[in-house]
């Protein structure tokens, strides 16, 4: 069995999972605190992850109806993230590890969303197929031409600013949804017209890079000339339109990667990946679209299981001395 | 019984096994110099397997495990206390919290649980920890001589961060001879000593945490459940202090 640890922001997750990648166990505390911050506070994230690492430990191992001794890796989150976030599993997940003097493997978490596709029943990357992955949450915005299941896949843009998952949230704070509000916001454009505001999609800047700070900007602007009573009004207009352009964005460029690269296959993962319009705009793009159930698309620790049985585990003790990294630390480097 | 103890409360972080029956302790600091950053995630778990192997024993052998909960640096006490919950849930091993404040103050007044306080230097009734809390604020927290050395004794100058010279006025408001140790100590010598209090040269073993004592307080202390165990942080988040702020 692998045991998984993610605590890079702010849900404290642990996982197990089988050898041949089904999961017994998948376990999120959502601390759910940050709200009143307005975003989420390092210290205050880790001070929580470090009351509840051990209980949601507890809980997957239960759950999954095994011991410790039935554990033959443990898979963390390494990077990036929050730093002092990723310290309270790393340590945990290393003492876990040596106390047994068995192997743990560190894991990115960029790849960990991506192989929440390789999660069984899920064939996808597991037959040589190369495909296209769209990642999209509070935290990244990338694409990524996948050829294995391993943490070597090519990555073919990123956001240059804002995540997609942080203007949604963004844009829910400038309508007033209060924070997070991605959902919120969500909900209130299904009253709304997307077409009755023209917000940028950034379609002018070339490659397959995002860019969302603009469209914040814009929505800035049009709200503050609308003024308070007809922004109030037409708030689910406003919504639809903002929601809209972040979708365009997102799919216009995946396009463009599938037209680039010649992959057939698409799979979408992170938080953004469980939005109704994304979803059904990207099922229009004429090639087959993977995309894991919502919890497995929001932070958790299953999918850095998954990630896990494709890096080299470390043997003990040779992860004794293993550091994490912060966001931004290791660059994604585009090569194309 | 066979204690390991770790603190990562400072910059330090120091590890130790002692062998309640015989005696016998083994320990090892890693402690950065200045400028440097602490190397509490890359040395502690290393430092651990190192000492245990040092101490002749295994994971099966350790029947305490006694963690320093501060107060002290927040990332570094995390790192030590989640470090040591793992453990002890891990192999069942029964965890102790232990104040690292009050390690470093029985550890300086001579070994815990030996004869009694004799520090060479002037005679002293009291001694306080202090440790570097940054922001030109220290951690301190104070005992008598005849009561330091005894696992859970309360202390006489309550824990708590001060500035220096609000310490420094206590402690001389107080009257007793006092023995003041820890960076923080080091760090604020000069308001300090106007007190009256003796501070021990910089590079005394007086002013460093020791795990050793770590482990000798936790032989008297009572096992906790390890998710009891957490840091005595004595400061809230940043942010909690502006959101209150911006509340009032
Ligand atoms: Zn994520």
């Amino acid at each position: 069995m692998i045991l998984a640890l993610e605590t890079s922001c702010d849900d404290t997750c642990a996982a197990v999972l089988t050898p041949d990648g089904r999961i017994a166990s998948n376990v999120i505390s959502s601390q759910g605190i940050h709200d009143r911050y307005g975003g989420v506070v390092p210290e205050i994230a880790s001070r929580h992850h470090l009351e509840l690492v051990g209980a949601v430990i507890q809980d997957a191992l239960r759950q999954a109806d095994v011991g410790l001794e039935a554990v033959e890796l443990v898979a963390v989150t390494r990077g990036p993230g929050l730093v002092a976030a990723l310290l309270v599993g790393l340590a945990t997940a290393k003492a876990i590890a040596a106390a047994h003097e068995i192997a743990l493997a560190p894991v990115d978490h960029l790849h960990g969303h991506v192989a929440a596709g390789f999660l069984a029943p899920s064939t996808l990357g597991g037959d040589g197929d190369p495909f296209l992955s769209l990642i999209a949450s509070g935290g990244h915005t990338f694409l990524a031409r996948v050829t294995d299941r391993g943490p070597d896949f090519e990555v073919l843009g990123q956001t240059l600013d804002d995540a997609a998952g942080e203007a949604f949230d963004k844009g829910a704070r400038l309508l007033g949804l209060g924070y997070p509000g991605g959902a919120a916001l969500e909900r209130l454009a299904r009253d709304g017209d997307p077409a009755a505001f023209p917000f940028p999609t950034a379609a002018r800047m070339p490659g397959l890079d995002f860019s969302f700070a603009g469209l914040k900007t814009a929505l800035l602007y049009r709200v503050r000339d609308l003024g308070p009573p007809e922004t109030e009004r037409r708030r689910a207009d406003l919504a639809a339109s903002y929601q809209h352009a972040i979708v365009e964005a997102l799919a216009l460029r995946v396009e463009r990667a599938l037209e680039r690269t010649g992959l057939e296959r698409l799979a979408v993962g992170g938080g953004v990946a469980a939005n109704g319009p994304l979803r059904e705009r990207l099922g229009r793009l004429g090639v087959p679209v993977d995309v894991p159930p919502r919890e497995l698309c929001t932070d958790n620790a299953a999918m850095i299981a998954s990630a896990a049985r494709f890096v080299t585990p470390l043997p003990f003790p040779e992860y004794l001395e293993l550091d994490v990294y912060a966001t931004g630390e290791r660059a994604l480097v585009p090569t194309r | 019984m066979k204690i390991l103890g770790l603190d990562t409360a400072t910059a330090a972080t120091a590890v130790a096994v002692l062998d309640t029956a015989t005696g016998a302790t083994v320990a090892d600091r890693d402690a950065p110099r200045r400028g440097e950053r602490p190397r509490h995630t890359t040395a502690l778990l290393r430092m651990i397997v190192e000492q245990l192997r040092r101490a002749d024993t295994d994971w099966a052998g350790i029947d305490r495990i006694a963690v320093g909960v501060g107060p002290g640096t927040f990332t570094g006490l995390r790192i030590g206390v989640a470090t040591a919950r793992a453990l002890a849930g891990a192999r069942d091993i029964p965890l102790v919290g232990v104040s690292t404040l009050h390690s470093l103050a029985a550890g300086a007044a001579g070994a815990a649980g030996a004869a009694g306080p004799s520090p060479a230097g002037p005679a002293i009734d009291a001694i306080v920890a202090v440790i570097d809390a940054r922001r030109g604020e220290v951690f301190a927290a104070g005992w008598t001589a005849a009561d330091v050395s005894r696992p859970g004794a309360e202390p006489l100058l309550a824990l708590a961060a001060r500035v220096p010279e609000a310490l420094a006025d206590e402690l001389r408001n107080d009257g007793r001879r006092w023995l003041a140790v820890g960076d923080g100590a080091v760090e604020f010598r000069e308001a300090l000593e106007r007190s009256g209090a003796w501070i021990p040269e910089e590079d005394s073993g007086r002013n460093r945490v020791d795990a050793v004592v770590h482990c000798r307080l936790a032989a008297g202390l009572l096992p906790e459940a390890p998710d009891g165990v957490l840091p005595e942080y004595l400061r809230l988040p940043d942010a909690e202090i502006s959101l209150r702020a911006a509340r009032q």
